[in-house]
């Protein structure tokens, strides 16, 4: 890549709307040195947390390289939200699998009765949410 | 790419092909961290839903440092979570120095006050333009 890294800069739109959820409106200068210091941040953070899967010999960067990293660069603060939001993204990834798993039954069943095929979707509902409570227990 | 995803473990999501490039670069952007070719729309409302920004720029972000080989999906999710957790921190407190000033807008030297205050915003001293 020609450009510097810190040209990767992240969406405009997104920076400011969570700036103005956070505090108030930024002004065009302080919005693009907060960018920019997202930006860093990132850079920053991956940097840190792949010394942590390095030195577990590992070629792949995982979610608790980066909890180390956070600790490490005195961020504390942001391991229980970011466990929450990692066990959110956990069962959405969960729920999205299941959900294509089962539209590719559904299409398989359409060709034969279509009754079948609502007392599947019902079972499979069951089954689902038995799976999201475990779900629960785990994060805990 | 098949019309239904392969079922493979999320942590090692990129690290099938054990290149160091984009494993799948015919693939579309993963921005809902959805390595899967599920329908655009709903990958779309995850995204908005659990992270705001997209994943596909914080990747880019990370395969820019040269020692970094492979990262998976959750790990670019928590980067992209836990940088938003930044920009809202650095934005509540630059906001401390705008009220201090009397005013309602965040200027660049209330950014620049809270970074020079704040020893967890040490590190991006000498980085902004």
């Amino acid at each position: 890549m020609a450009e510097r890294p810190e040209d990767l800069n992240l969406p405009n739109a997104v920076i400011t709307r969570i700036i103005k959820e956070a505090s108030t409106c930024p002004l065009r200068e302080a919005r693009r040195a907060i960018s920019q210091a997202a930006s860093v941040f990132v850079l920053y953070a991956t940097s840190c947390a792949n010394n942590f899967a390095m030195k577990a010999k590992r070629k792949t960067l995982n979610a608790g390289d980066v909890m180390s990293a956070m600790e490490e660069m005195e961020f504390e603060r942001f391991l229980q939200p970011l466990r929450e939001a990692l066990e959110a993204y956990k069962k959405g990834q969960k729920g999205k699998k299941e959900a294509s798993e089962q539209k590719r039954k559904d299409k398989e069943k359409k060709s034969s009765s279509t009754d079948e095929n609502d007392k599947s979707r019902d079972e499979e509902e069951d089954e689902h949410m038995d799976d999201e409570q475990e779900g629960e227990n785990e994060g805990e | 790419m098949a019309a239904t995803a392969p079922v493979a473990p999320a942590e090692s999501e990129l690290d099938r092909s054990g290149a160091e490039d984009e494993p799948r670069s015919a693939e579309p952007e993963e921005d809902a961290g959805n390595g899967q070719t599920g329908p655009t729309a709903g990958a779309q409302q995850q995204q908005h839903r659990l992270a705001k920004l997209p994943l596909s720029r914080i990747k880019a972000l990370m395969k820019a440092d040269p020692d970094v080989s492979l990262a998976s999906q959750e790990s670019v999710f928590i980067i992209a979570k836990a940088t938003e957790l930044f920009v809202e921190m650095i934005a509540k407190d630059a906001l401390v120095y705008a009220q201090q000033g009397k005013r309602k807008t965040l200027q660049r030297k209330d950014l620049d006050n809270a970074i020079e205050a704040i020893d967890e915003f040490a590190f991006l001293e000498g980085t902004l333009d």
